[in-house]
């Protein structure tokens, strides 16, 4: 049967829309790429982080703390209806500070962001004796931290998974290794083409294909302002316990590996490592935690984020191609709470759909490109 | 931090392949700086060959002593061999990190051999993660660095490598207790076609008939066309079951030696990104070479059993090759003199070539050790069995990078390189897909473990 909904997109913020308008009774089909697809939902940190978040724009710490807050039921119920484990953490996350300015800069930051958004804002500011009582092997050279209540992490690839498992025994159809390069608009729908063959048709078309909706976004009239940025990683071997709670910038997964990352760089759709980086995040990993000198490191990888020019989402409805959606975000694991709960009800145009004009489009004057 | 060593040319690996090319090199003149992980040269075939025993030698075979024919020559001004040396990271732009004792190096080569051989195709029938059964190439390791044997071993599977050792296990006073063999008829009579051309390397067809000649003299029991290979036992080997002949067979021991040939390493190749493809006869991806050796990358070549399986012998005969084209490349000898080599040596390789399709095709390895019942672990890693790919497969998965994800299989720190095979040959069985449609692991560095403060000691 001709799904009533269209996801182009199979990662992450593809499938937790697709589970959430599955749950609100919607015909739903999704479209995933390869196995050599650019795939962000691959390559990620698995933070569901809050503090930092919105600093410009409050309405969107207000969005992250609203997916933050909502992750636990979610999770409980991918765990229930998948009988896996996800493995999620929310017992608070730090950002460390190197010197004392910067940790007095941080909190100066969150008081102002706290005062903008009715003062319930659950961090503290550790110095060091206090970060080492929670944090017994961080470094000497560790400044301080800040503890945000609300930060966490979660195994991303056992989400990726449990939400491609979701959706099917939901009844939403998904098609892999496939590549939507054209949709076209006839008789109020839209018809998705793969090369010269047109797959499907559908009432709606949801964009959620990270950096693929560069291309497929302004034939259906978005500005589509997305571009790669590229982030990497490196994971060590597993190890005994060594830290208590994630950081911005390093974690200790479930598996007990501990993963380094939080690189920025601008280089296309290359997403390969290199060895500047990776040294870097080696140095700085050994600072944080200096017992991780001699642990190995087994793998390290490069994964492309994909950014808006000013790093927050773009929600968008085409204001010339009714039914088309535009939805893309950096954060799709802090988010996938609020994608598959909320967005939905915006997306299906609901009384209790949460106001995203914030995160339209139109907030960037010009096409970027 | 330490600066960059720049360099001519670089080799990596001093087996048959990345000896012959260092030698060769030198011949001309021309420096060159040989990085190996081993402690002594030879790579795996000639392992340890310069600290050999005399018993050793005659255990080993005249075969294993002709290593030192190339060992002996690399004791030369113009051969910086570093042993001991893991590399780690090799970048396209031709920059190589290695470690030697922990401290981190780099060099960067305006010209690059990749002599990192082969590996041992990992056999996962059931019971193969079980104490006691082992590569019939790790026993060869044992054999050649301390001299040691199992005493109640059975040796399963198929491949030139299994009645080597068995005879090498004659010679040492310990036969193996039966060789249990996995070709079947119809791999002797597809492999018929192949023999008028394999008769063009008779001394390799003749040193192979001496060997099975060896076996029978000495009596040890032999078991044909056998299949449904398990390993038995609850904490370790204690015996393993088949079928021959059709009719049922168990053998009480406490050692399975298994084999079923070897396949090219590629980790560096894929690490670089070189396109690979399938190579049907040998099953395994082969990086694309042209003029014996270059790669998509002007900077790299790869000789030896790293760019196909040939063996030892063409692997020197490639090496030289390759360093003659890198010499070439970097104009440091005379054209003409080089073209004469190129053509003498091309007549040897075509030689070695041509027994290959028969091997090839005589011990090919059977289906239950390509794609393994579901509950045969696959990724010793991460514990994964083949069942739990089979899983993914509703999930979406056509290609191992996904099953990656799903899995975990191929994320430990071997990186994929035991399961790497199984897995592209079970989703391409399940989906009906080419094996280059399924594709392989992406393979990022570190390709070998490497501690965090040896990769921040390269902190700029």
């Amino acid at each position: 049967m001709e799904p009533e909904y269209a996801i182009i997109g199979g990662g992450i913020v593809g499938l937790s829309v697709a589970h959430g308008l599955l749950a609100l009774g919607k015909r739903v089909a999704v479209y995933d790429e390869g196995d050599n697809g650019i795939r962000a939902s691959r390559g990620n940190f698995g933070l569901i982080w809050v503090q930092g978040n919105g600093l410009n724009l409050p309405a969107y710490s207000l969005w992250t703390r609203r997916s933050a807050a909502a992750w636990r039921d979610f999770a409980d119920e991918i765990e229930q209806q998948c009988n896996t484990r996800l493995n999620l953490k929310q017992e608070g996350g730090f950002r460390y500070c190197l010197n004392e300015d910067e940790l007095a800069d941080v909190a100066e930051q969150y008081r102002g962001l706290a005062a903008q958004t009715g003062d319930d804002y659950p961090f503290e500011v550790l110095g060091h004796n206090a970060l080492r009582h929670e944090e017994p092997n961080i470094g000497p050279n560790v400044a301080g931290a800040t503890l945000h209540h609300e930060d966490g992490h979660v195994n991303p690839l056992a989400l990726l998974r449990s939400l491609a498992t979701l959706v099917r025994q939901q009844g939403g159809q998904i098609f892999n290794s496939i590549t939507i390069d054209k949709i076209t608009r006839s008789n109020s729908k839209y018809a998705l083409f793969s090369g010269k063959h047109e797959l499907a048709r559908a009432q709606h078309v949801v964009l959620c294909s990270g950096i693929g909706n560069r291309t497929l976004g302004p034939s259906l009239g978005f500005k589509a302002s997305v571009r790669p940025q590229r982030g990497q990683v490196l994971i060590t071997e597993k190890t005994a316990p060594l830290m208590r709670r994630p950081s911005d910038v390093i974690r200790q997964v479930d598996e007990g590996g501990v993963q380094i990352g939080a690189s920025a760089e601008e280089v296309g759709t290359d997403d390969r490592d290199s060895l500047a980086i990776t040294a870097q995040l080696a140095a700085e990993a050994q600072q944080l935690f200096p017992a991780l000198s001699n642990v190995n490191i087994v793998r390290g990888w490069g994964a492309l984020r994909i950014m808006s020019p000013d790093g927050l989402p773009i929600y968008q409805h085409s204001k010339t191609h009714p039914g088309a959606f535009f939805v893309t975000c950096h954060s799709g694991i802090t988010l996938a709470a609020a994608h598959a709960k909320f967005l939905p009800l915006w997306i299906v145009g609901h009384s209790d759909a949460p106001d995203l004009e914030c995160f339209s489009e139109d907030r960037f004057e010009t096409h970027p490109n | 931090m330490s600066k960059v060593e720049p360099a001519e040319l670089v080799i990596i690996g001093a087996g048959p392949a990345g000896m012959a090319a260092a030698i060769t090199s030198a011949n001309y003149g021309n420096r060159v700086v040989l990085l190996d992980e081993q402690p002594s040269p030879g790579g795996q075939i000639y392992r340890n060959v310069t600290h050999s025993t005399h018993l050793r030698d005659k255990i080993l075979g005249t075969d294993f002593q002709h290593g030192r024919a190339l060992t002996s020559k690399l004791k030369q001004p113009q051969i910086d061999y570093r042993p001991n040396a893991k590399v780690w990271r090799v970048d396209d732009d031709g920059q190589i990190c290695y470690s030697i004792e922990d401290k981190a190096t780099r060099i960067t080569g305006k010209q690059i051999i990749i002599a990192t051989g082969a590996l041992e195709r990992p056999v996962p029938v059931p019971g193969w993660t079980l104490p006691g059964a082992m590569t019939a190439g790790a026993v060869q390791i044992l054999l050649k660095s301390s001299g040691l044997l199992p005493t109640q071993a059975v040796l399963a599977g198929a491949g030139p490598l299994l009645y080597l050792l068995a005879a090498q296990m004659i010679r040492a006073g310990v036969p193996p207790l039966a060789i249990v063999e996995t070709q079947q008829r119809r791999d002797y009579i597809s492999a018929a076609r192949y023999l008028p051309v394999a008769m063009g390397n008779w001394p390799l067809l003749g040193k192979g008939l001496r060997l099975l000649a060896e076996i029978r003299r000495a009596g040890t029991p032999r078991y044909t066309t056998a299949n449904n290979i398990k390993i038995t036992g609850s904490s370790d080997v204690q015996g393993i079951q088949f079928s021959s002949s059709g009719k049922h067979h168990e053998i009480e021991c406490n050692c399975v030696l298994l084999h079923q040939g070897v396949v090219p390493n590629t980790q560096i190749s894929r690490l670089l990104r070189l396109t690979h493809s399938w190579h049907p006869q040998q099953h395994c991806f082969v990086p694309n070479t042209v003029a014996h050796g270059k790669t998509d990358n002007p900077i790299f070549q790869i000789a030896g059993d790293g760019a196909g399986i040939s063996g030892a012998l063409a692997a020197e005969h490639q090496g030289k090759l390759c360093a003659l084209n890198a010499l070439q490349q970097l104009g440091a000898a005379d054209q003409t003199i080089i073209e004469t080599e190129q053509s003498v040596t091309l007549k040897q390789l075509n030689r070695e070539h041509r027994a290959r399709p028969f091997l090839d095709t005589l011990y090919a390895p059977p289906t239950e050790a390509l794609a393994p019942a579901s509950d045969t672990i696959i990724c010793r890693c991460e514990e994964v069995t083949a069942g739990a790919i089979r899983q993914q497969i509703p999930k979406g998965c056509t290609g191992p990078n996904q099953t990656k994800a799903f899995s975990r299989c191929g994320m430990g720190p071997c990186q994929g390189r035991y399961c790497g095979l199984t897995v592209t040959e079970i989703l391409a069985r399940e989906n009906a897909l080419a094996h280059d449609e399924v594709g392989a692991y992406r393979i990022r560095a570190p390709i070998k473990p490497v501690t965090v403060s040896e990769l921040a000691s390269l902190h700029e």
